[in-house]
């Protein structure tokens, strides 16, 4: 280890000292709430510019375990927008339900440091520590509310499928470590090069691939290992929802991309078609159960696990062959991200108030008790749909087109995919209905939210219609992203 | 057999399958959680069990059993304080009477 290490990896090192100093500064300043999220938004500043320093370099540290390159910038600046996002939603929240702000931001933040830790990534064991470190502060906020017996729920269920996955994925990465002998991810792609050129892959290793598939497709709530995810989303606060719907997503995909990809690339064809089946059951199953559902948060759980199969259909689309696949993966991370925190916002906008809940009922006649509020949820839901020109009909268009010209088994995914994507408009658009077409029930409508919650929601709604109308500019950056040519 | 590779990789995949079922089939939270640590424990006899037998891994077996170790302290510790907060609002340590957000 030298200095320059240290510099390659200052953005991790940054983001683990703006969540001591929230700590300090509520320690100072105790239960005051400015002071801490000046401070942790100021801190994710300072990140935001150390990770947009490095960007367009490349180099390694320590040995080669950890890489800078286009991959770990944008993906870093995706986890740190989440981070800066769920903080302002979440004050709004949480102070009338007297949870401690600052403790949230802290543990927030140290999961995203483990998120940005898995993005730079290139070695099995660093892999498996900052995924830890990035579910670990996960559970603490699912359960953050320790006094509601829903979030207390999530987090148990959370957490125990959470560990039990790990615990595969790390049996899994026991045995292709111990087969191939190294934990650097070019090391073990380079041996299982020579294994495929000799055509016959050891049980052991075949076994050490099935375990790690599962683990991480628990991680990215794939079918059929969701089963955590609708129990976990619906009983977190929102904001944590907000965050918990993207955060390790993403995160999971970027195991996805560094593991699958860059160690497991020479075997793609092998693991090709548990993606093809994966992507298919996840996207189905997620939309069909996504219908019947009349809680919003619980509806919009099951949508992100659709929207789980459509990025699949992505990674599917690599391994048949077709670069721009992964490009696909990374614009419908940052497109999925922005619509679907902003979808989450508006419902904790809604539940400011303690007790309000996040039944469709809620939302009845939103569009004239709330105009903007109305509006805004509406542009979302078009999004998650995939109605033109939102960022989600680029981000599906582009997994749909690479997967059509990879070919082959391909096409029926992407014909599929299509399928769903017509099928989710019904529930999406059943929320528009509640809005603008049900009178409100209920008592007064909800005070508007802070200038800082505001402002988060601007930036989604902003976000969503940019990604929308301009995707060439987030196409070409997810494309310099994708390092894994050739 | 009795003092080879295989023989403990063998150990370990069983230890490892008791761990898998004893998750699966027990219901009380405490349980499932020291089900938990019996499948990091497995996966650490298989990282130990490469090293002592495959001399290049050696060095590498000590640094991620340590690793290991770590991690997993800090997820019991994570999951204890999870079983506390909710055995507190449920009076009770049963997963199957967590089902207040059954559809």
């Amino acid at each position: 280890m030298n200095w320059s290490d240290i510099g390659t990896i200052s953005p991790v090192v940054i983001a683990v000292l703006v969540a001591a100093a929230v700590l300090v500064v509520d320690m100072v300043a105790p239960g005051r709430r400015d002071p801490v999220i000046v401070t942790a938004l100021g801190g994710l500043g300072i990140v935001a510019v150390a990770i947009l320093i490095q960007a367009g370099r490349s180099g390694s540290a320590f040995g080669g375990a950890y890489s800078l390159d286009n991959l770990t910038v944008f993906l870093d600046m995706l986890f740190v927008a989440i981070a800066a996002l769920t903080i302002m939603f979440a004050a709004d929240y949480l102070e009338p339900r007297g949870l401690p702000i600052a403790e949230f931001a802290a543990v927030l933040i140290f999961a995203v440091t483990g998120a940005m830790l898995v993005a730079g990534s290139t070695d099995l064991l660093l892999l498996f520590v900052a995924l830890e470190l990035m579910v670990l502060p996960g559970y603490m906020l699912a359960g953050f509310a320790r006094h509601d017996p829903y979030s207390t729920e999530g987090a148990i269920k959370y957490f125990l499928l959470g560990s039990f996955s790990s615990a595969i994925l790390l049996f899994g990465l026991a045995y292709v470590w111990g087969i191939t002998g190294t934990t650097r991810v070019d090391g073990v792609a380079a041996a299982l090069a020579t294994v495929v050129a000799t055509g016959k892959i050891a049980p052991g290793l075949a076994m050490g691939l099935a375990f790690m598939t599962t683990g991480v497709a628990f991680k990215m709530a794939a079918v059929p290992f969701h089963y955590w995810t609708p129990d976990a989303y619906q009983g977190s606060p929102t904001p944590v929802t907000a965050y918990l719907s993207v955060g390790p997503k993403v995160g999971a995909f970027a195991i996805a991309l560094r593991l699958f990809v860059g160690a497991l690339g020479p075997l793609k064809a092998d693991w090709l078609p548990v993606v093809i089946v994966l992507a298919a059951l996840t996207m189905t199953l997620g939309n069909l159960v996504a219908i019947t559902q009349d809680n919003v948060k619980r509806m919009l759980a099951y949508s992100s696990i659709a929207h789980t199969g459509y990025i699949l259909v992505g990674l599917a689309a690599y391994a048949g062959g077709e670069q721009s696949g992964l490009s696909a993966i990374l614009f419908y991370g940052a497109a999925y991200t922005f619509m679907n925190m902003g979808a989450f916002a508006v419902v904790t906008a809604l539940q400011r108030r303690p007790g309000v809940s996040s039944q469709i009922a809620t939302f009845a006649g939103l569009g004239r008790r709330d105009p903007w509020l109305g509006a805004l949820m509406a542009l979302f839901l078009l999004s998650l749909t995939g109605i033109p020109p939102l960022a989600g009909f680029w981000a599906k268009a582009y997994v749909i087109l690479a997967a059509i010209q990879a070919g082959g088994w391909l096409t029926v995914l992407a014909v599929l995919a299509m399928i769903n994507a017509a099928a989710a408009a019904f529930y999406y658009l059943r929320v528009v209905v509640y809005m603008y077409m049900r009178e409100p029930t209920g008592d007064a409508a909800p005070s508007s939210p802070g200038a800082l919650f505001r402002t988060g929601l601007a930036i989604t709604g902003v976000g969503t219609l940019i990604f929308g109308l301009f995707p060439a500019l987030v196409a070409a950056a997810a494309d310099a992203a994708n390092v894994f040519h050739g | 057999m009795s003092n080879s590779l295989d023989s403990y990789l063998v150990l370990s995949g069983l230890l490892f399958a008791i761990g898998t079922f004893g998750f699966l089939a027990r219901r009380n939270a405490i349980s499932m959680l020291m089900s938990i640590e019996l499948m990091i424990n497995a996966v650490n006899l298989t990282v130990l069990a490469f090293g002592a037998f495959v001399a290049p891994l050696r060095v590498h077996a000590a640094v991620i059993a340590l690793l290991v170790i770590a991690v997993a302290a800090a997820e019991a510790t994570v999951g204890l304080a999870i079983v506390i907060a909710i055995f507190r609002n449920k009076k009770t340590p049963l997963v199957d009477e967590y089902d207040s957000m059954r559809d």
